[in-house]
């Protein structure tokens, strides 16, 4: 039985891999080694089997076509320019829209006097003593009463119920609740005869059409142009 | 054919240059994956997809033998083809009667410009060749079509299975000892002249 290393060096000789000094080894073991002779004529038998399969035809061509391969048709340079001004021109009529929802611009009515609308709209209790100027002096403390409910209606509950000398007494200092409600409901009042805010577009609705008239014009050259490179290229 | 050229121009892009090629080497490359598949419709199915795949990658040629490099692509399709058929049910290398049985001499294996007897004779043969084949591993089927069938030196096959020449050397050894093996199964299908018993005792 012949080894392996036989087999694999009977194999390229019959290919003719071996060097000159190899082939004469091998060749004068074949000579005189009648299995290794045999092994070799199986070995070239087989290989003279596989060599004479008929050789099959493909069935079909196998050529391809730009859509297997995904080849793009060539398109002219302002194809781009079209497709960048359309995107570029969405993306600003996206950030109008944003713009006008986010940061509306604020203005008040040219009749509202600008001392009372500071008052109120301020810093609140935060004017306690501080405020001065023109600010009327009623204002400021209206204010300063209007604040103080805040804290009392905590407290009311046990506050209110007796109506004793003494509970008066040391209730002096703050107003109650009955006491501070007409001058709340007077706020109220107050805050209901300021002027209208009213709010503007921060872009104006022209150029946000303008936008959108470029970016849909745009698109529609930048479409019509693929389509005819593509009819073109098949 | 200027092969170099047309290769040049195909990797500017030129699908109508790369299809030259495709024309001159699509029957090889379509036999070498029948018999490295055994079926005619996977060996198909891998051609083509072998050949979109050559064109993708047709920039990574760097010159050298094409065909040894169009070969690569073709294997791996078929390795691919391999994979495909362990996730889904594979369909029978012969296909069956209405009865269920397996055709002896199915019509595919046909060469019209036979007689019926030579048609017959080639058919057993040829299916025979086949199955002994199949019998091979893969890695093994591989190497022994693209050197004894395709007719590819040692160098090409090493450069078409990505493996060195020492495994070449080896891996068709081993090939052709088991199909030595496997045809002795088939004597009397052998032309008289590939007999192997009859080589043996000379």
């Amino acid at each position: 039985m012949n080894n392996f290393r036989d087999i694999e060096q009977l194999s390229s000789y019959l290919d003719g891999q071996l060097s000159p000094s190899e082939s004469a080894r091998v060749e004068s073991r074949l000579s005189s080694d009648p299995k290794l002779a045999s092994a070799y004529n199986d070995i070239r038998a087989a290989r003279g089997i596989l060599r004479k399969l008929p050789a099959r035809k493909a069935p079909r061509n196998f050529t391809l076509t730009r859509q297997m391969v995904g080849l793009k048709p060539p398109l002219p340079r302002t194809y781009s320019v079209f497709r960048f001004s359309s995107a570029l021109a969405a993306f600003l009529l996206m950030l109008t829209f944003a713009a006008n929802t986010v940061m509306p611009r604020v203005s008040f009515g040219a009749s509202a006097p600008a001392p009372l609308a500071q008052g109120n709209y301020g810093s609140g209790g935060g004017c306690d003593g501080g405020c001065s100027g023109d600010v009327p002096e009623s204002v400021v403390t209206e204010v300063v009463v209007a604040e103080a409910p805040s804290i009392e209606f905590a407290a009311a509950p046990t506050n209110a119920l007796p109506s004793t000398s003494a509970d008066s007494a040391r209730n002096a200092g703050t107003p109650t609740v009955a006491a501070v409600m007409p001058k709340d409901s007077g706020n109220e009042s107050a805050l209901q005869d300021q002027p209208a805010v009213k709010s503007e577009a921060v872009v104006p609705v022209v150029w946000q059409i303008g936008l959108l008239m470029i970016a849909l014009v745009s698109a529609l050259f930048a479409f019509v142009m693929s389509r005819s490179a593509k009819k073109k290229w098949s | 054919m200027d092969e170099t050229a047309l290769i040049q121009t195909a990797q500017h892009g030129d699908l109508d240059s790369f299809n030259t090629l495709i024309l001159h080497y699509q029957d090889m490359v379509f036999h070498t994956a029948l018999r490295i598949l055994g079926d005619e419709d996977l060996a198909a199915d891998a051609s083509q997809e072998a050949f979109i795949s050559a064109f993708r990658s047709i920039n990574s040629f760097r010159g050298g033998s094409f065909k040894a490099w169009l070969m690569r692509t073709v294997t791996n399709a078929c390795y691919d083809e391999f994979r495909r058929q362990k996730r889904r049910p594979t369909t029978p290398l012969e296909p069956e009667s209405a009865d269920g049985e397996e055709m002896d001499s199915p019509r595919w294996l046909a060469d019209p410009n036979m007689t019926p007897a030579e048609k017959f004779e080639a058919d057993e043969l040829e299916h025979a060749i086949q199955h002994c084949l199949d019998a091979l591993p893969t890695d093994f089927r591989t190497v022994v079509v693209l050197a004894d069938i395709q007719g590819m030196d040692y160098s090409e096959v090493a450069i078409s299975v990505r493996v060195p020449l020492g495994t070449i050397k080896s891996r068709l050894a081993r090939a052709r000892l088991r199909l030595r093996e496997c045809l002795r199964g088939f004597e009397e299908l052998l032309p008289s002249s590939f007999r192997l018993e009859e080589e043996s005792n000379l």
